[in-house]
């Protein structure tokens, strides 16, 4: 009998790694409540523990701020960068819990399943943000991606949602395998997987021109240029999110731009820094063409959730100059701009879902005259508007000098010039929605205000009259067969919250951001191969 | 002898893994692909990593491509659908591939022929890639990634099983409570059309939740939904 072998087992730091354990958990806790047979448990409970769980994850970041170290045998990081990713998802999460209460969606995949797997989602992300590790930031990758591929296509009866579901699958894959085979080439280049090694490995070999090393830097761009929908690699993002479910869509433009962004961050300006000179001006060229072309694209969208996709490409490439300029100012401007990007489409999301509840569409012809119907909710959209577009007193504005400020003090002046372009150039969608908010009386458009019936599209089982969207509003359900009908709860209390909350922090934020600010200047202990 | 099994293994992989792409007839591309496969395997042979190696021909050669095949056999077969896409998206498509084709080709050409040169590390102790040496790694230095890659298998299940089950009640007149137990709760209990307000919008106090036995409703033209989950309904 032989012995055996002894292995001294990894320190495990708990209550560091407590944030990433409280979505675990709560997403075990949730399956399993969604089991229950009582219709309360399922309605409510289900959603309100989601809630708890992110809260609890939020808490716990916070709680673990002034940390600065790495768990698990260097697998992930514990410092302030990784813990305001971990913030911005909650938050993300939040919001789109809150846009799910009433939607369709969350009925046809079971409650407990459905919020069980943004959890996970949310999970993957506070791992993708805080690797420092390859194979943690694969993972983490994964586990963000796969839930959100069928959290698209969850509205199973609706053709456009599994199209949704597939060509974000497809895209998705594709996108994680070349940049798993970046990974692979950066691991044969520099024999190490832990990002600080490669740093070193990277600074002491000059394998700035290696390449091998380059081959995989490429490659890793690419990969992360698909997940966070930058200009090239766009293609799928008005499509998917057009046809998702509008809160699988919010946690979609949101909880990824997040992950994705300080994921770019960590991955470039910490373990890659070295090979600045080779991946800085191809960025650059990137974040042009995804500002010129996301802004120009919007420019003829007539739905609501294509413009903002179109939108959210042009953010991307706004937040992509931060990494760009690899300095300590740019990796501030960067967080201080996906989390004020949060904030703003968590508000405009709010009023479509709840625009789409009452209107059956996302149109921006379902916007016409919500200043009279509803103020709040116009209201909350037109400083969501004014803020993606960078308007002075909203955080926007902001968000987008930090932007500038690090650009010009980064010597990459000419990708200023580009942003302010492409600024100029959003204000034409931007405004136009808002003046649709504002100005136009709704033509025949009779909504009612309370319970109604809104006609979908045909499923596929069903060999009826394609059912169109009908633009009277008119309640189908009370016409028996007459195509698939869904009615909707019309709970629009929780988006309005969501949209007052948030459409206010982006006023206070905007007149007062210097407490957000002093927050995000932490964040650069994060990142100690930069010096300016 | 590494040398040419190197290229052989190469060689096969990269030919196989084409044909999986082009051959039209789905049985033979998913042959093609199990060659592919097994050519990965005796690479990964050629790296040492001989766990690794016997996990691949019994993992995917062994237990996912005989699905694939079996998958193959049921459904497959029928005419194959042609690909559609403008040419524009065609074009877009081949300048993709290309520029990935230079970049591999730099990187492979640039340092990997040199290295076949050389005779290996060295070093390598005889443990390395064997099971022991590869638990080790995963429960001390992998072992966050390898806890989350079982949340990973868990919820690509949940979504597998979220997606398949396509839960009935949501078309009018497709719900059917023909059981006599199902006398005592309201039409449409349980279904989907309940679950989202069109049907018994207020549970009263009759209307407890009662499981409608398996097979209950028998739609006339879709047999294969028979006892089809609804919610509340088989749980």
């Amino acid at each position: 009998m032989s012995t055996l072998a002894v292995t001294e087992a990894p320190h495990i730091d708990w209550a560091g790694i407590s944030s990433l354990i409280a979505l675990f958990g709560g997403a075990v806790v949730v399956l399993l409540v969604g089991l229950l047979r009582a219709r309360f448990a399922r309605l409510t409970l289900v959603p309100v523990l989601t809630i708890v769980a992110f809260a609890a994850s939020i808490g716990l970041a916070i709680w673990q701020w002034d940390e600065d170290t790495s768990l698990m045998s260097g697998a992930l990081g514990l410092d302030p960068l990784a813990m305001i990713g971990v913030v911005g998802i909650g938050v993300a999460g939040i919001a789109a819990v809150l846009l799910s209460i009433g939607a369709t969606a969350p009925r046809e995949a079971a409650h407990g399943e459905y919020h069980a797997m943004m959890l996970v989602a949310a999970a993957g992300g506070a791992m993708f943000v805080g690797a420092e590790n390859l194979i943690t930031t694969f993972i983490g990758l994964e586990l963000l991606s796969i839930p959100l591929y069928v959290l698209a296509a969850t509205e199973l009866h609706r053709r456009r949602s599994l199209e949704s579901g597939l060509k974000y699958l497809i895209v998705g894959s594709v996108g994680s395998a070349t940049l798993l085979y970046g990974f692979a080439l950066i691991f044969g280049a520099t024999g190490s997987l832990d990002y600080a090694a490669i740093a070193d490995q990277v600074a002491a070999k000059g394998l700035g021109d290696d390449p091998l090393m380059l081959g995989g830097v490429a490659m890793v761009v690419v990969g992360l240029a698909f997940k966070s929908s930058v200009a090239p690699f766009h293609q799928w993002t008005p499509d998917v999110y057009e046809g998702a479910p509008t809160p699988v869509t919010a946690f979609m433009a949101t909880a990824t731009k997040v992950a994705a962004l300080i994921a770019f961050l960590r991955l470039f300006d910490g373990a890659l820094i070295g090979a600045s000179d080779a991946w800085g001006p191809a960025l650059a060229a990137l974040a042009s063409i995804a500002i010129i072309v996301g802004n120009v694209g919007a420019l003829g969208q007539s739905s609501m959730k294509r413009l903002l996709a179109f939108s959210s490409i042009a953010q991307a490439g706004y937040m992509l100059v931060g990494v760009v300029v690899a300095t300590k100012l740019g990796v501030q401007a960067t967080v201080f701009y996906v989390l004020t990007y949060v904030v703003m489409t968590a508000a405009a999301f709010a009023v479509i879902e709840a625009a789409e509840r009452e209107s059956g569409h996302d149109g921006i012809s379902a916007l016409a005259g919500l200043g009279r119907r509803r103020p709040l909710h116009a209201i909350a959209l037109t400083l969501s508007m004014l803020g993606l577009a960078g308007v002075p007193a909203t955080v926007g504005f902001v968000a987008k000098l930090r932007i500038v400020q690090a650009a010009v003090d980064g010597d990459y002046s000419w990708l200023a010039i580009v942003l302010v372009v492409g600024s100029m150039i959003s204000f034409v969608y931007y405004l136009r929605v808002v003046a649709r908010l504002w100005t136009d009386e709704p033509a025949g458009v009779a909504v009612a205000p309370q319970s109604q019936a809104v006609e979908v599209e045909a499923p596929e089982a069903v060999a009826t009259t394609t059912a169109v969207a009908d633009p009277k509003g008119l309640p189908a359900a009370a016409v028996p067969g007459g195509g698939a009908v869904v009615v909707t709860g019309a709970t629009i209390l929780p988006m309005t919250v969501l949209a007052v909350v948030a459409g206010a922090a982006i006023v206070v934020l905007g007149v007062i951001p210097g407490p957000l600010m002093t927050v995000v200047e932490d964040v650069a202990r994060a990142v100690p191969e930069l010096f300016r | 002898m590494d040398e040419i099994l190197f290229f052989v293994a190469g060689i096969a992989a990269i030919v196989a893994a084409a044909g999986t792409v082009f051959l039209r007839n789905p049985f033979y591309a998913v042959l093609s692909l199990v060659v592919h496969l097994l050519s990965l395997s005796m690479l990964f042979l050629l790296l040492y990593a001989q766990f690794v190696a016997v996990v691949q021909v019994m993992v995917y050669v062994g237990a996912v491509m005989v699905l694939y095949v079996f998958v193959n056999a049921y459904v497959g077969g029928g005419s194959e659908p042609e690909g559609g896409g403008g040419p524009s998206l065609r074009m877009f498509s081949y300048a993709i591939a290309i520029t990935l084709i230079v970049t591999i080709g730099i990187a492979v050409l640039g340092t990997g022929l040199q290295a076949i040169d050389g005779s290996g590390p060295d070093d390598i102790p005889a443990s390395f890639g064997s099971p022991g040496e590869i638990g080790k790694l995963l429960l001390t230095k992998f072992l966050l990634p390898f806890e989350a890659a079982s949340f990973l298998l868990l919820v690509a299940a949940i979504g597998a099983v979220v997606l398949a089950r396509r839960r009935r009640g949501v078309l009018p007149g497709e719900e059917r409570m023909v059981a006599a137990l199902d006398l005592l709760a309201p039409t449409g209990t349980g279904s989907m059309r309940e679950g989202v307000g069109a049907i018994n919008p207020t549970p009263g106090g009759f209307s407890a939740r009662i499981t409608p036995s398996t097979g209950a409703g028998t739609l006339p033209a879709s047999d294969d939904r028979t006892g089809d989950d609804s919610e509340g309904g088989s749980r």
